[in-house]
């Protein structure tokens, strides 16, 4: 139970600062200042104590999205441990294996996307119907990794997915690892609606995803929905540095163990936050008809990795 | 002869049933009367009939014996019985007749006084007993009796609203498709019959087994084509998407729902339960079928503004991820491993189920909606949440279910497949692993698709503003409809939540059609209360999900209420960019909304756009333009289009050369056949 509370607030209260970083970076490569790293803090700190405007248009859908999307992703985040030495992956929660964490991610997005339908403004259906064009893209690719990381470690459970990643000496070395990880940054790339698929930082409605289906919301809503969007962002990348840069040090198992599994965690986060932030300075945003040459780059590489896995890898 | 004994209730359904048929023509002048009293009877018999296959099925099954009938023409014999398979699939019919009878008692009342609402019930009854003699169908020849009685009696009430050309037409497709399927059936009956002299299916004694290899082939490539036909597998489908909106919604739910299962259920009982699978490519066969039909099923259906012709591919869709299902059953059997085809089998199994619970639901409420707005095309709606709120709620039950959202059935069960899948690839000695790893991926495919098609059904049909006056004034539907849309959402998320009561069912089916035991793969989870399935390591519990969620979301509310303080809100319109005010007309639209898809696979679609302007010199002045766009069925331009094309050739070719209308002609025809037909019994 305490590892669960742990795990809760880890990726809750580290997600909004995934973003700073993110931007910090951004800004420094444009040689700005920034705003502060913990500026989503302040920014959801500020908008859970405004008014929220609410569209007169709008159902109960509206106003339950924010909560069910908040709800799913933190319960995904539950199925994604963090800190996976120190008997953290023994004492984790187990309510699902990969396809939980997927089809629960699903709910938050299926919601979502009919909050950007439910206010009757053009740039809510917009959003969604591009949502729903690149998450069912990538779907397959991101699915045919998981079964490739599974079928290494000889089931779907994360848990054992990580635990076998954690009696490799280096992952990332492997030939099926390597091609499986390209696949991940893909996916977290558009899932997470950063460059090159989608630009977070502008409001623009030639290229806006997630901001257009969110557009209307405002106030707690707002903050809630930014919220669950930063937790989905952790949770993949938690999946990337737990498996492909998993610390195999043997650590005292109790308080200082986990502990040090603690800070080690949200140094490899930060560490990967940084590489994100340097790739979306480095590239530069696809046409959104081009995405689909990026889903099917990242499923052929998927079936790559998986035919490695049965050439080699065994 | 009492109420516990099984097979006496079991009798007294099928005569409730009957009674329902015949009390429906006696009232046939009063429609009401003739509605509700048909109806009840099939809320009676369904009632009987799922209390009894429930508990033969938990007391273990075996063969029960219903009813014989040996008539002094040779061959024709009736046997009625039913075994655990046919039991489980009876199961699935009673449950969508218990809550699609009680639907109709409301739904059938804008028949009265327009239509012969007797004529219809008489109909509905004898569909639905026809589909249970399907089921109860002891040997070959009461197959095929039964098999073409539902063809028949379907045909009817698919044309039951004959003044419109196309319902009269999609009759047609069906009738004709149905047919040619039903050719194949019977020539693979008559070819098991001929080389065995064995008539019985269901308590056979095991003759068919020994027909040799190549006949098997032979009869499997001909089940496929007959089955494949009723089960609407690509390219097989063009009469499905034309049938289900002709005909009323109460009936697309019964034909989506339990219809076209009826090909799985002869899948089975022929392939699996007669001749026992040995070959490899029967397997592959059923599975890239079943890839096909997935991802086709739904990309198709995204293109649809009619509910119910988009509901019609879903069924497509749906029969595919079974078909993945029976695949990698079949192909897992040829192998000999038995652990993997029990999962497979059951999660075939448990989709067949679950579609018909959210598939009967979808048809019924979009049955509910064109009750109150008198349109089937969603670019008409809008808003109906507001107006019609619990089928709204039911509505969003069944989406999230057929998109496989958690914590729905439709999720378990392609747990289910998925892990199937898993364990044959990790055995790692089974080959086929490509084939096998593209059927995960079009499940994944298929799956987050049908989320897009459901969020565009949903979102367009009821949020927002309405878009067309009807809309506007559409009203919540009677409490009858609602009660059987109810009953079935309720189900899909009970059998979501504890799936292990449906599977303690299919263990009993999947030990008995190909002696594989299930529940102790699918072992006891720590989880109480029949929640959780888990296979090896590999764990799921909708229930504690659920829970958890559930947790999460007080919790936020309460964390929002601690920081933020009681919340502030404020009506105001939509942000309308500070223009004119926002109206229903600037909202987007089904067809925009699936726009990107139809762009980015259009190589599928072939889209096409068509503006014809009119006027007096068009290009000055128009007069009036029309802006048309569209996809093209490649099925239908390539290889229907083409069939019918050169049989219209051929059959102008015979009447200008054999059927000439000479009546000399004619008579020496006759004389030909005879000389042919004694030489024929005097050679042979």
């Amino acid at each position: 139970m305490g590892y669960i509370i742990i795990q809760l607030v880890l990726m809750v209260g580290l997600a909004p600062l995934i973003n700073g970083i993110i931007k910090k970076v951004k800004a420094f490569s444009q040689k700005r200042k920034g705003a502060p790293i913990l500026q989503m803090y302040y920014d959801i700190g500020k908008l859970l104590k405004k008014e929220m405007v609410v569209s007169e248009t709008s159902s109960w859908i509206y106003k339950a999205a924010p909560y069910v999307v908040f709800g799913s992703t933190a319960a995904a985040a539950l199925l994604v441990p963090a800190v996976t030495n120190a008997g953290g992956l023994n004492a984790a929660f187990s309510g699902g294996d990969v396809l939980v964490l997927l089809y629960t991610l699903a709910l938050g997005r299926f919601f979502l996307m009919l909050a950007g339908l439910d206010t009757g403004s053009t740039f809510g259906g917009m959003g969604s119907s591009r949502e729903g064009m690149i998450s069912s893209l990538m779907e397959p690719s991101i699915l045919i990794g998981l079964f490739t990381l599974g079928l290494a470690s000889g089931s779907l459970s994360i848990k054992m997915i990580m635990s076998e990643s954690l009696s490799k000496v280096c992952p990332i070395a492997d030939p099926v690892y390597i091609i499986i990880f390209f696949v991940l940054v893909i996916v977290l790339l558009a899932e997470t609606c950063r460059i090159p698929v989608d630009d977070p930082a502008t409001h623009l409605e030639l290229t806006m995803v997630h901001e257009a289906m969110i557009l209307e919301y405002s106030g707690r809503q707002l903050a809630l929905m930014e919220l669950a969007a930063a937790v989905k962002q952790l949770i993949l990348m938690t999946l990337i540095v737990n498996i492909f840069f998993p610390i195999t040090a043997v650590l005292p198992a109790g308080v200082p163990g986990v502990a040090i599994m603690i800070i080690l965690y949200i140094v490899r986060i930060v560490l990967l936050a940084v590489v994100i932030g340097v790739v979306e300075v480095c590239i530069v945003k696809l046409r959104f008809f081009s995405i689909p040459n990026l889903a099917a780059l990242s499923f052929i590489l998927a079936i790559i990795g998986f035919v490695n896995y049965f050439v080699i890898g065994r | 002869m009492s109420l516990s004994d099984n097979e006496f209730i079991f009798t007294l359904s099928i005569l409730l049933l009957l009674a329902g048929a015949i009390a429906a023509i006696v009232f046939s002048r009063k429609h009401k009367a003739a509605n509700i009293i048909s109806n009840c009877f099939c809320i009676g018999a369904s009632a009987l009939g799922a209390v009894s296959v429930i508990r033969h099925l938990l007391d273990g099954g075996g063969i029960k014996q219903v009813f014989t009938f040996t008539s002094n023409i040779p061959l024709i014999e009736i046997s009625l019985r039913y075994d655990n398979l046919s039991s489980y699939f009876l199961l699935i019919l009673f449950v969508l007749t218990f809550a699609v009878s009680i639907y109709s008692i409301g739904y059938i009342s804008h028949y009265y006084g327009k239509r012969a609402v007797g004529v219809f019930n008489f109909l509905y009854c004898s569909f639905i007993l026809s589909m249970m003699m399907v089921m109860l169908a002891g040997n070959l020849i009461t197959f095929f009796i039964a098999w073409e009685l539902m063809s028949v009696t379907s045909y009817f009430l698919v044309v039951f609203e004959h003044e419109k050309s196309e319902n009269v037409k999609a009759g047609t497709v069906y009738i004709i498709m149905t047919h040619l399927g039903a050719a194949f059936i019977m020539a693979a009956l008559m070819i098991m019959y001929a080389l065995t002299g064995e008539s019985m299916i269901i308590g056979s004694n095991g003759l068919f087994a020994d027909i040799p290899e190549a006949f098997k082939n032979l009869c499997f490539i001909f089940f496929i084509l007959g089955f494949g036909t009723k089960a609407g597998i690509i390219p097989f489908h063009i009469w499905l998407p034309k049938a289900h909106p002709a005909a009323s919604s109460n009936i697309s739910a019964l034909m989506s729902g339990f219809m076209i299962k009826t090909a799985i259920y002869g899948i089975l009982r022929f392939t699996l339960g007669c001749f026992g699978v040995s070959e490899v490519w029967w397997g592959t066969t059923i599975l890239v079928l079943g890839i096909i039909a997935a991802v086709l099923g739904v990309a198709y259906a995204l293109m649809e503004h009619n509910i119910k012709r988009l509901l019609a591919y879903h069924s497509i869709e749906n029969i595919g991820i079974i078909f993945i299902g029976l695949g990698i059953g079949f192909l897992a059997l040829s192998k000999g491993n038995s652990f993997v085809a029990g999962i497979a089998i059951a999660a075939a199994l448990f989709h067949t189920m679950n579609h018909a619970l959210f598939k009967g639901g979808l048809f019924l409420g979009a049955g509910s909606i064109q009750y109150s707005t008198n349109t089937k095309d969603i670019e008409q709606l809008g808003g109906l949440i507001k107006k019609m709120p619990l089928t709204a709620i039911f509505m969003l039950c069944f989406s999230l279910a057929i998109s496989a959202i958690v914590p729905f059935n439709g999720f378990v069960s392609e747990w289910l497949t998925y892990q199937s899948i898993f364990a044959f690839l990790s055995e790692g000695s089974l080959g086929m692993d490509l084939i096998i790893i593209l059927s995960a991926a079009a499940l994944a495919f298929a799956g987050a698709l049908a989320a897009v098609c459901f969020v565009k059904l949903f979102g367009i049909s009821f949020l927002g503003l309405p878009r067309s006056e009807s809309a506007k004034a559409a009203k919540e539907v009677p409490v009858t409809m609602l009660s059987g849309m109810g009953i079935l959402a309720a189900l899909c998320l009970a059998f979501g939540l504890f799936p292990r009561l449906v599977l303690k069912v299919i263990a009993a089916v999947t030990s008995e059609i190909a002696g594989l035991s299930l529940l102790e793969n699918i072992s006891n989870s720590t989880i109480p209360i029949c929640s959780g399935i888990s296979i090896g390591n590999n764990r799921m519990s909708m229930a504690a999900l659920l829970v958890v969620i559930v947790v999460l979301v007080v919790a936020a509310i309460i964390g929002v209420r601690l920081t933020g303080g009681k919340g502030r809100s404020r009506g105001f319109g939509t942000w309308d960019c500070g223009f004119v005010e926002i109206n229903e007309r600037m909202q987007y639209t089904a067809t925009g909304f699936s726009k990107p898809i139809r762009i980015v696979f259009r190589l599928l679609y072939r889209p096409y756009r068509k503006l014809t302007v009119k006027g007096e010199i068009p290009e000055y002045f128009p007069d009036k333009m029309e802006y048309k766009v569209g996809t093209v069925s490649i099925f239908e331009k390539y290889i229907y289009d083409v069939i019918i094309r050169w049989l219209q050739r051929f059959s102008r070719r015979v009447k200008y050369t054999v059927q000439t209308g000479s009546i000399h002609m004619y008579l020496s025809y006759i004389l030909v056949t005879v000389i042919a037909l004694m030489l024929y019994g005097r050679l042979f």
